[in-house]
């Protein structure tokens, strides 16, 4: 028994959903334990995870440059981008908050792009060191993702209490729409990524 | 790797009730509500919806709907179905559609995400207005703590290790 080698090379495949086992066949395309598809790695996952990547890229910059919100008060309209509100945070004494802010809108999405990017040339070249830690890096990438959504559940709530005509209104702004696409578009493109590709080629 | 749980079936059948119980006041009574210069406001998970769709951010409204409403809800009537199919031992031909849609919405229900929102959201009134939580808050955190015990308590290699055998 070999037990370096992946269950792929042994003629097995794994489903997806139930995590059964069963022999790689031409007839067997449904996955005996819960018939879902059988694929021996996730199917175009480097072209999907790469498109999905670049569009989350291209929007993550009107993210960031137009305002993600408008603060009316008593007639004077004052628009806040992401860093813009950041910066606020910091002047009236939140420094934490600010800190959390900082981290779920500002560093999670960049780093993901940028991880997500490294993890694609990875595999594309086949760097074949440090495979672990590249694992690693991807579960973080996987599990942190969807705490960016932070930002835009707050201009909900923001929206919806501080509603008082001209005295005091909170207007949701275009980058909030352009930063909910970045956030959902980098965790389709998590999804589609097969970390096992980062195994494949290694001996 | 994960290691079998005790009772993975009863408790998710048990918790799942507690959530879908849960999650109506969530929902319906006011999360937060603010005094500001003598007018009253209540928000509820479902207004921030609302104000977002009167101004067009159509994107917007639906993904806070989904992933703070709609899935969550999904989330808990799923896992009842299912874990009250498999503690009757009831076999179903859609069992293991459901079980799907249940792992792969997972990721997509994010009232966690919205308790930090609400956090951050309060914070930044706290200094120009007069806050006041209402009894629906304390709903969502009931829930937020239900659907973490949920899913820490689903064994999903049991789970589908009976529904193939419940199948035969």
């Amino acid at each position: 028994m070999n037990s370096k080698k992946s269950a792929l090379a042994q003629g097995f495949i794994r489903c997806h959903d139930c995590g059964c086992l069963s022999r790689k066949s031409e007839q067997n395309r449904l996955c005996p334990l819960c018939e879902g598809q059988l694929h021996p790695r996730l199917s175009n996952s480097l072209q999907r995870t790469a498109a999905l990547l670049l569009s989350a890229f291209c929007l993550y910059i009107p993210a960031n440059i137009f305002p993600i919100m408008t603060v009316t008060r008593l007639g004077v309209g004052e628009p806040h981008t992401i860093i813009g509100g950041i910066i606020a945070l910091i002047n009236s004494g939140m420094v934490p908050i600010a800190l959390l802010v900082l981290i779920a809108s500002i560093l999670v999405p960049l780093l993901k792009l940028l991880g997500l990017g490294l993890l694609l040339l990875n595999v594309h070249y086949r760097w074949q060191d440090h495979a672990r830690k590249w694992t690693i890096m991807y579960r973080i990438i996987a599990f942190v993702g969807r705490w960016s959504m932070l930002d835009i559940f707050m201009i909900s709530i923001l929206v919806s209490l501080v509603d008082m005509g001209g005295v005091a209104q909170v207007i949701a702004g275009p980058a909030a729409t352009a930063f909910a696409a970045v956030v959902v578009l980098t965790m389709f493109a998590a999804k589609n990524f097969d970390p096992r590709l980062i195994w494949d080629n290694q001996y | 790797m994960q290691r079998p749980r005790k009772q993975s079936i009863e408790r998710t059948f048990a918790l799942s009730i507690a959530g879908l119980i849960l999650i109506f006041p969530a929902n319906l009574m006011p999360l937060v509500g603010i005094k500001m210069l003598g007018g009253d406001k209540d928000g509820t998970l479902w207004s921030g919806v609302v104000a977002l769709f009167e101004e067009q951010l159509w994107g917007v409204a639906i993904l806070v709907f989904l992933s703070s409403i709609l899935f969550p809800l999904l989330n808990i009537i799923l896992s009842l179905l299912i874990s009250a199919h498999l503690y009757f031992n009831k076999p179903n031909r859609h069992l293991a559609h459901w079980m799907r849609w249940l792992q792969h919405m997972d990721e997509w229900a994010m009232l966690e995400v919205y308790m930090l929102g609400i956090i951050v959201a309060c914070v930044k009134l706290a200094s120009s207005s007069e806050l006041k939580f209402g009894f629906g808050l304390y709903a969502f955190v009931a829930l937020l703590i239900i659907t973490g015990m949920l899913a820490t308590s689903l064994d999903k290699t049991l789970f589908w290790q009976k529904i193939g055998q419940l199948r035969k």
